[in-house]
């Protein structure tokens, strides 16, 4: 026999990988703003988020940026990553404990329309170096606030606690993008 | 070799859709076609295939190191003199290689000729290892096929045994393909799908995503060391790309070994013509500014002569020319700017209006199994049809 005697199926973009890349996932509607009045600015023209999703979401985007948004051990490690003047201490470190810590600032955040019903679901954005915002685990990037539109249900999921774990350092936000930049077609393969 | 019509299985879109082979349509044209399939007889694979493509490759090897001994062939290769050494060490250190596909024209008559070998990013194995197999069991379960046939394709298998053969069990192994292309995906995810069952760790990163430790290492994008990374990006491309200067000092091994980007390069058929001139199953190539190498060759090439750039995707920058006339010339000119070879032409055969092209794969050193794809043009591009193959009982 001259073929394979059993070939394992796998379905494309979901089996080998723990988190794949194509993977197909629920998209539901939902909407960026850079503070809660513009939120409620665009409920009051209708929709469907009402001004009081508006209020628990923005509530929400706080206390999640507070939990989860990243931290480094400077200001100037911090504004590398987010850009110049978008960066603050962390008023959750306190004041005991050795050196400060760094995150960026709230620049927004995101509320979407919950699949089946239910609470709105929030999460906040932060500024990247370079301009953009992203979520805080950096998996999700927009261009720009003020804005509405479909949106994988995964944005909303919210990233590791941060609060209270050490800061990262210059070694732990290793530098990226170094590799993709001289193919000549989307495809490269042959 | 025949091209005969088969009835298609009448869920195989369905089935298509449910494995995620997303890309069975592409660019609006079909891409998987099964309304008929490719037949051959097992004299066919075993004499014309099989055993030449195994042959070629150890004749590539020979000519790898031909080249990495011979000052000038490397300056032919186009690649950048800083990163010799690290293609030497890996082919000195006997870094293995796990998989190509030799592109060869046959007609079911003469001996198949090398028309090029995608050493180092060959893609459509999704299709051929997975799917074309599926297509098989199932024609035969359904009675389409007879009992007695049979297909080449002992890919999977192949990956499986050549990961368990190179890697000790539990290696962590990372998968990266450019972010955006499904098909360059699908070709990485079955590639891990047989590192997995071979008992290896899989992971993996796009590959615009992967940085740089402090300590020098490539990282994935949740941060974890890349000890070993298999790349569906081109060599010559990461040479350019501004990480080129990690690459020897990274700590990471790479599938395919930097060896191989002197064998996914054009400039490889010239040397190999030269060093086994008259081979039955290797067109007559010269470099392009060779030009008493082309004369003395000129009662070579009576049927006409293709120009190729060293470096090229699909098609690119291809010029086919017989008796002083252009019989084609791709659209796609993206390559042009490389150094040129040229090549005799042999035409592929037409079969119900099509042009097929053999994709014969290569794992470790051994061929075993192969793919079809055919074309309406002379050139087989990125709007080429997959098709099913099946040996005769």
């Amino acid at each position: 026999m001259k073929r394979s005697r059993a070939v394992s199926l796998g379905i494309l973009g979901a089996a080998a990988f723990g988190l794949a890349a194509c993977q197909q996932e629920e998209q539901t509607d939902a909407a960026a703003f850079p503070d809660k009045e513009s939120c409620m600015a665009a409920a009051a023209q209708g929709g469907w988020f009402t001004r009081e999703d508006c209020e628990t979401t923005f509530a929400e985007a706080l206390a999640v940026h507070a939990e989860t948004a990243p931290r480094y051990e400077s200001q100037e490690l911090c504004e590398q990553e987010h850009g110049a003047g978008n960066c603050g201490g962390d008023a959750a470190a306190g004041s005991g404990g050795g050196g400060s810590i760094f995150m960026p600032l709230l620049a927004g955040y995101l509320i979407g329309q919950a699949l089946g019903g239910g609470r709105a679901m929030a999460q906040p954005v932060v500024p990247k170096a370079g301009g953009g915002y992203a979520t805080p685990t950096g998996g999700t990037q927009l261009s720009r606030l003020n804005s509405t539109g479909k949106m994988g249900t995964t944005a909303f999921a919210k990233g590791p606690t941060t609060a209270g774990q050490p800061p990262m350092t210059r070694a732990a936000v290793a530098s990226r993008g170094g590799f993709g930049g001289s193919a000549a077609t989307r495809s490269v393969g042959s | 070799m025949d091209r005969i019509s088969v009835p298609e299985r009448p869920e195989w879109r369905a089935k298509a859709a449910e494995l995620g082979f997303t890309f069975a349509d592409m660019h609006g044209e079909p891409y998987w076609d099964e309304s008929s399939a490719y037949s051959f007889s097992l004299e066919e694979i075993e004499g014309r295939i099989e055993d030449p493509c195994t042959e070629l490759h150890a004749m590539c090897r020979e000519a790898v190191a031909r080249v990495l001994a011979d000052e000038a062939l490397m300056e032919r290769m186009g690649l950048p003199r800083l990163r010799w050494d690290f293609i030497r060490d890996s082919f000195e250190a006997g870094e293995p290689e796990v998989y190509g596909r030799f592109d060869l024209a046959y007609d079911g008559k003469g001996p198949a000729k090398l028309l090029e070998y995608n050493a180092d990013t060959p893609t459509s194995l999704y299709e051929s290892a997975s799917f074309q197999w599926l297509w098989y069991e199932d024609q035969l379960a359904a009675r389409v096929l007879p009992e007695g046939s049979d297909q080449f394709n002992r890919l999977h298998e192949a990956l499986v045994e050549r990961f368990a053969e190179i890697f000790p069990a539990d290696t962590d192994l990372h998968f990266a393909a450019m972010a955006g292309a499904p098909e360059d995906y699908a070709t990485v995810e079955t590639m891990a799908w047989a590192a997995r069952e071979a008992g290896m760790g899989a992971h993996y990163t796009d590959l615009e995503k992967i940085g740089i430790s402090e300590e020098g290492q490539f990282t994935d994008a949740e941060d974890r060391v890349i000890g070993t990374l298999f790349k569906l990006y081109p060599w010559e491309d990461l040479f350019a790309d501004e990480f080129s200067a990690h690459l020897a000092s990274a700590q990471c091994r790479f599938i395919e070994p930097p060896w191989k980007a002197l064998l996914s390069n054009k400039a490889i058929l010239p040397v190999l013509w030269q060093m086994f001139p008259g081979h039955p199953n290797l067109l007559p190539a010269f470099f392009a500014d060779d030009t008493k190498g082309l004369a003395d060759a000129a009662h070579l090439m009576l049927a006409g002569h293709v120009t190729k750039p060293i470096f090229s995707r699909e098609g690119a920058s291809v010029t086919i020319t017989a008796q002083g006339r252009v019989l084609e010339r791709a659209a796609n000119r993206a390559y042009d700017r490389h150094p040129m070879i040229v090549q005799a032409y042999a035409p592929l055969p037409v079969m119900g209006g099509f042009r097929p092209v053999i994709g014969a794969w290569v794992v470790g050193e051994t061929c075993v199994g192969l793919g079809v794809r055919e074309d309406r043009q002379l050139i087989t591009q990125d709007l080429s049809r997959f098709k099913p193959h099946f040996i005769e009982g």
